[in-house]
């Protein structure tokens, strides 16, 4: 089940007599550059944070800094700000994956309908996600502009008074959220229609045959065929929600108030601006854990229906 | 159940020709979405065209009167986007060209080669798939300082490198090769070099153009990390210049669409040229 298992066939093929020392020497050699890059860039920052976060650690002389267990996770428990982040990231994970999810699932199964021009359609769909974050909020910013915006201009038509999207308080997270749909639902789009079409018609034929209509088909076919698909999306989709950063610095700056403040813009501000390097670390740490706890149970969803 | 079926054949005998009700519905509601999804770009490239005066106007202007370049004429006379892009395009080749070169090497040797060892290394690089990035921020910052590497490209692309998803990819491609061709390959006398420079790599340039195209995007893309180790104006990425941009030039849209098209657009004609590509590394994301 493990992944490395599904790469051990290998040792079977390759002849046993060629397990050699020199075999033993260019393994090491071909792996040495990234392995280096590897260790030094990400595991060692990694072991690294979890040492700082047991410090208060002083950004000028880190000789200076003083170990106190675990004083900075007790303080994160009573931090207001930091619940406030996890609060804010916790509800844009909540307003964004469902929609993705669905908005995603939805475009996959009209473009693999009988459908003409599928692969305009399937290019237009996938291709927010390759603009980076900042192009993508600036110009959602003017899109929501009250001045100038496109989106009030045309709400102003059929209503009142259309909302000031990023300036006030119950509008500014579902704003940017939307913003997130448009830019990120391309990946989960294409995923799960390439899992759409390698469902076999003969199940949809079957289905059909017993007298299933279009919304059997999908409950009992397509559900069902797709599911390991879901499950990734959705998983990968909470992971990306926990990381917001880009979408909220640039277009409200956590505002107004904290209420677009995320963990990520939280522990930037402790490491960069208050440089409380052990307590940004803590923060990371907690929210690494938050983030290997949905992998895991991940896991164990997808393998529970493998076995 | 068998009311939804009797609605669904009600919809199948409206036809005009061979056309159902319901599929021109599919169309109607497809096309809808795409034309949502296509409104920002539309409202980037004519805004960029505006003059000042028609950008901030009342309205939604879609033809600009007058069509003028002033916006991205401001941009290259008064700001440093060239220089930006050229930043952005060292990096992102840079940080390419040695994914491919790195993750290929480890690749082939955690797949093609017998040594010890190599299913502990392979088991430690996935399991470090599930390390977020920001995580690493702080002490990756120390180090970063302590080598005297900020404001330094290398600071924004060895971090990059380190990442596993494409040594992953490369691994998972690379096992599924024909052993019989490395075996022949073997009795001709090939090294174990010459079989990955002139056997594996050959073979393998499909995923290799996907993972490339895929790193290129997401290396241009990157925003947080180069915000935090670019220290200098000059050194920036465009990435973080339109947002520099942004606040220089406030209430100026006209020259804000244009920063994020010149931002955007070398990745647009990438994609319109390569898009199938650049998919198919995301469905190998799905499917691993």
């Amino acid at each position: 089940m493990s992944v490395t298992d599904r790469f051990d066939g290998i040792k079977g093929v390759i002849s046993s007599d060629s397990r050699s020392r020199k075999e033993l020497i260019e393994g090491i050699l071909f792996s040495l550059p990234y392995l280096v890059i590897f260790g030094v860039f990400l595991l060692y920052p990694l072991v690294m944070g979890g040492y700082m976060s047991l410090f208060d650690w002083n950004a000028i002389d880190p000789t200076q800094s003083v170990f106190i267990g675990l004083e900075n996770y007790q303080q994160l428990l009573n931090d207001s700000d930091f619940w406030n982040a996890l609060g804010n990231t916790g509800y844009f994970a909540l307003l964004t994956v469902p929609s993705i999810v669905v908005v995603a699932l939805g475009l996959a199964l009209g473009v693999n309908r009988d459908i003409k021009g599928k692969g305009l359609l399937r290019a237009i769909f996938f291709s927010p996600y390759i603009l980076t974050v900042s192009v993508t909020a600036v110009v959602w910013v003017d899109l929501y502009s009250t001045q100038y915006g496109l989106i009030n201009h045309y709400l102003g038509m059929v209503m009142a008074n259309p909302p000031q999207w990023l300036q006030t308080r119950l509008t500014a997270m579902p704003a940017i959220a939307m913003t997130t749909v448009w830019w990120l639902v391309g990946f989960s789009f294409v995923i799960l229609l390439s899992a759409r079409q390698s469902v076999p018609d003969y199940l949809y034929e079957a289905a059909k045959l017993d007298g299933a209509g279009t919304w059997r088909q999908f409950r009992d076919v397509t559900v069902p065929q797709i599911r390991h698909a879901i499950f990734f999306v959705v998983i990968i989709n909470i992971i990306w929600a926990f990381q917001v950063y880009g979408q909220p610095y640039v277009m409200t700056s956590g505002g107004p108030g904290s209420t677009t403040e995320t963990l990520v813009m939280y522990l930037y501000e402790a490491a960069f601006a208050q440089r409380n390097f052990g307590y940004a670390a803590a923060i990371g740490y907690v929210l690494t854990g938050i983030l290997v706890m949905v992998s895991i149970a991940n896991y164990y969803l997808l393998g529970g229906d493998n076995e | 159940m068998s009311d939804s079926s009797a609605t669904e054949n009600r919809f199948e005998s409206f036809t005009v020709g061979d056309v159902s009700l319901r599929n021109v519905g599919v169309h109607v509601v497809m096309y809808g979405a795409a034309l949502l999804f296509v409104v920002p770009y539309l409202y980037m490239i004519t805004t960029s065209l505006q003059t000042q005066q028609q950008a901030v106007a009342e309205g939604m202007h879609w033809i600009p009167d007058p069509i003028t370049f002033t916006a991205f004429t401001d941009l290259l006379t008064q700001s440093l986007i060239a220089q930006w892009a050229i930043n952005t395009l060292i990096i992102a080749s840079v940080t390419t060209l040695l994914v491919l070169l790195v993750d290929s090497m480890i690749a082939f040797a955690l797949t093609r080669l017998d040594w010890p060892g190599q299913r502990y290394v392979l088991a430690l690089i996935i399991a470090s798939f599930m390390v977020p990035g920001f995580v690493n921020i702080i002490p990756l910052y120390i180090l970063i300082s302590d080598l005297g590497l900020l404001n330094n490209y290398a600071a924004v692309i060895l971090p990059f490198v380190a990442g596993p998803l494409g040594v992953f990819l490369l691994a998972q491609f690379f096992r599924d090769l024909p052993y019989e061709l490395q075996e022949a390959a073997q009795l001709d006398g090939f090294s174990n070099l010459r079989i990955y420079t002139h056997l594996i790599l050959p073979l393998s340039k499909s995923i290799l153009t996907a993972l490339a195209l895929f790193i290129f995007v997401w290396s241009w893309n990157q925003f947080l990390w180069p915000l935090i180790v670019l220290q200098s104006e000059a050194a920036y990425t465009l990435p973080i210049g339109i947002v520099v941009l942004r606040d220089n030039f406030t209430y100026q849209p006209a020259v804000t669409m244009a920063s994020a098209l010149i931002a955007s657009g070398p990745l647009f004609i990438l994609f319109l040229l390569l898009q199938d590509q650049l998919m198919s590394a995301v469905e190998m994301q799905g499917v691993t």
